[in-house]
């Protein structure tokens, strides 16, 4: 008579086939579903990383065939004065990167309470950054100059020794190109944080009204720590806006000028590829411009990883 | 029986019928095939604006019924970023505009040579050297021009009169415009009218002081990089641009504003009795005349530093742009009509008509031209051209001399600094090295 616990050899040879049978359809699946953005990321993010790098190891001059160089242009780059007055302009607009985090952080929160007239002021605060950035530049030239709005009214309100000439200063320039900046992403900003603070539970908040929070308490203990991800989301996508996206800005609005105050790496490849002509060198000055923004945005990642990490354990 | 006939009647009248609407339909379709018809593309910035090129083009393929011209309109500052990767790939349109000198010299590999019988246009040209190898056209030929282009001064003359200046003798010399500024300052009104951002103002405004230290020679060994920034005579020229600021000729805000418009629209208000700007293209006398009354406007050169200098009574003009064909074309016989075409007298008529701009041929009809004192002005000053020393300047060169401009002129860069700058980016020059 066979015990009921002993597993024939019929039996023992199913369970494997079935085993193997159930993993091979999802493996399939999960290889569909990741493939495709896989190469998209590769064909439009390693591959012309990968090019840019190569033509950074080139001499190129003007449309003539280019020529190995090895690293002559990286050299060239580290020779050049308005290269290193580029990264100096980024790490000062960096300086200013915690009003960039939390001052929509504030507004999003006031709008989250429901304060009067929240829905008008969500419109508002939304509404420059549907406004093209050249655009933007080109208005802000305008309000901006001696004789503009900005000037006329702080004069009109006795404030005359602050009416400035705001984009001709070594450092207003760029203090005036990156407040212009942030007036035209901080909307965005609002945004991001209004979507993080509806998964905010509303008994966790009125918990803590009742239990006397006032709104500076709500924000730093209860919002904050709430939505931490989606602080980190904003301020890589803060940083990468100082990066890479101001250039529609400084075109419209000082052309990296005066000299080169408001110089940032990016316009600088722009013009060191267009109308300089030396594609090598823009492109040894746009892996700088990665590598510094690699790093810079995977401190920030992996912070956010091992907060996340931390709070599993 | 008789019904039977008469059917039969219609229909092979029907048949006829039909047979000779087939027949006629593919008559009337045999010119259109026929024609074999090529388009060209041309790519350009509009130079005279939408109405003079829509007249050209019209112009063009009526003489040429078996060619179209199909135009990629480009904004003149965004133009390197859309030509430079057609260049690269060797592909795209079939004619490109080009500005003469260096820029045309760093892009030739992507132009054909013009062949003598198209060249053959350029004899009834003022001038079209600007689209050869050194300026010179005995040598290779990439582009035929069609305007002349240079920088005046223009002036203002009911704010001379109102500063109590002589409207009628605007100043010539480097001390009578100092004079006259501070006349024009004592009654609250900006003297030169002037906007640095961006290359072209100092590309425009350089040439005008070089005449007083430099021969053509000297233009030419700028143009093949032999000519040091720290030579004493650029030296002198860069110290020269330096005084403007300083003896507060300009609006102080003119290191951050560009010259067009933002400058442009300070002289067209009437707020400023000088505006230093080009004669075409863009704004000029024309559009000056119109804001300002046509009998207010004056054009004049640069004041003169060296009197006695020998190209100091000399117009830095240079051709307002040339079109040449592209050397991956496969269309080259309709690309090199074009590039004729555009020297051709039909259409030095056209811009001087509708363009407002100033043809360089010779033939052009003198009853088209627009009745403007400042333009006549103009046409005086231009017939005695030397070199344009800007365009012989390198992109490096050019960003050097103009952000210098804005950091001498707000007091942070000192002359010998802004020099050795430029002699750096002479050095990393590519096509002058």
């Amino acid at each position: 008579m066979s015990s009921p616990d002993i597993v024939t050899p019929r039996a023992a040879s199913i369970a494997p086939k079935k085993r193997r049978g159930l993993l091979r359809p999802n493996t399939l699946l999960i290889i569909a579903l990741v493939l495709p953005g896989l190469l998209l990321a590769v064909l439009f993010k390693l591959v012309p990383l990968i090019r840019a790098f190569w033509l950074s190891l080139l001499q190129t001059r003007g449309f003539e065939e280019p020529t190995f160089a090895w690293f002559a242009n990286y050299q060239s780059m580290l020779r050049d004065p308005v290269f290193a007055q580029s990264f100096k302009n980024a790490a000062m607009v960096f300086v200013t990167l915690p009003v960039w985090i939390f001052l929509p952080l504030v507004i999003a929160l006031l709008l989250f309470q429901r304060t009067p007239g929240w829905k008008l002021f969500r419109a508002v605060y939304f509404l420059p950054y549907m406004i093209a950035p050249v655009v933007v530049g080109i208005m802000f030239r305008q309000i901006l100059s001696p004789e503009g709005p900005l000037n006329a009214f702080l004069i009109g309100i006795g404030l005359g020794p602050l009416a400035i000439e705001w984009l001709n200063g070594p450092t207003s320039a760029l203090f005036s190109l990156t407040a212009v900046a942030l007036w035209a992403f901080f909307g965005l900003g609002v945004l991001t944080y209004l979507s993080g603070l509806a998964t905010v539970p509303q008994d966790v908040v009125e918990a803590a009204r009742l239990d006397g929070a006032g709104f500076w308490r709500l924000l730093v203990s209860i919002a904050m720590p709430l939505i931490k991800p989606v602080i980190g989301y904003w301020t890589v996508l803060c940083m990468s806006s100082m990066l890479i996206w101001m250039f529609p800005l400084i075109y419209a609005l000082t052309r990296g000028g005066p000299g080169s105050a408001t110089m940032l790496p990016e316009y600088l490849v722009f013009i060191t590829t267009f109308e300089f002509l030396n594609r090598g060198k823009g492109a040894a000055i746009g892996m700088a411009l990665f590598v510094f923004a690699a790093l810079v945005s995977a401190f920030v990642v992996r912070r956010m990883y091992l907060e996340g990490k931390g709070r599993s354990s | 029986m008789t019904t039977v006939l008469n059917f039969a009647t219609m229909r092979r009248q029907l048949q006829a019928g039909c047979a000779a609407v087939v027949l006629g339909v593919a008559a009337l379709g045999a010119p259109v095939f026929a024609q074999d018809v090529t388009t060209i593309k041309v790519l350009n910035w509009q130079p005279g604006g939408p109405e003079y090129w829509a007249a050209l083009v019209a112009a063009f393929e009526a003489e040429n019924p078996d060619i179209k011209v199909a135009l990629e309109t480009v904004p003149f500052d965004r133009y390197p970023e859309v030509q430079g990767p057609y260049i690269t790939t060797k592909s795209g349109p079939d004619v490109m505009e080009n500005n003469g000198g260096l820029e045309l010299f760093d892009r030739r590999s992507a132009y054909l040579a013009l062949p003598p019988e198209v060249m053959a246009a350029g004899d009834d040209l003022i001038t079209h050297s600007g689209g050869c190898l050194n300026f010179d056209p005995t040598q290779a030929c990439y582009g035929l021009p069609f305007g002349y282009q240079g920088n005046v001064m223009y002036y203002n003359k009911a704010v001379l009169t109102e500063a109590g200046l002589d409207a009628a003798n605007p100043p010539t010399t480097w001390d009578e415009m100092d004079a006259a500024c501070k006349a024009v300052q004592a009654i609250g009104k900006t003297c030169l009218a002037h906007g640095m951002t961006g290359v072209f103002p100092a590309y425009w405004n350089f040439p005008e002081i070089a005449r007083n230290y430099l021969t053509e020679d000297d233009m030419r060994a700028i143009l093949a990089g032999d000519m040091p920034w720290t030579d004493p005579k650029m030296i002198s020229i860069l110290e020269a641009m330096a005084s403007i600021g300083e003896r507060g000729w300009i609006n102080s805000n003119s290191p951050s504003i560009s010259m067009l418009p933002d400058g442009a629209d300070i002289f067209s208000s009437g707020n400023a009795a000088f505006a230093s700007t080009i004669i075409a293209d863009a704004v000029n006398w024309q559009a000056f005349g119109t804001a300002l009354g046509d009998e207010n406007v004056g054009a004049m050169r640069w004041p003169m530093l060296v009197p006695d200098a020998p190209l100091a009574k000399s117009f830095s003009g240079v051709e307002s742009s040339v079109f040449g064909v592209s050397s991956w074309t496969d269309k080259q016989e309709a690309s090199l009509k074009f590039v004729k075409f555009i020297a051709g007298v039909e259409n030095g008529n056209l811009l001087t008509s509708l363009g407002g701009g100033i043809a360089l041929n010779k033939n052009v009809d003198p009853n088209l031209i627009p009745k403007s004192q400042a333009l006549a002005q103009i046409r005086e000053i231009i017939k005695t051209p030397t070199l344009h020393v800007g365009v012989l300047l390198s992109g490096q060169e050019a960003d050097a001399l103009g952000r210098g401009w804005q950091e001498v002129t707000l007091g942070r860069l000192s002359v010998a600094d802004w020099a050795a700058r430029l002699q750096i980016a002479l050095e990393e020059s590519p096509g002058k090295n």
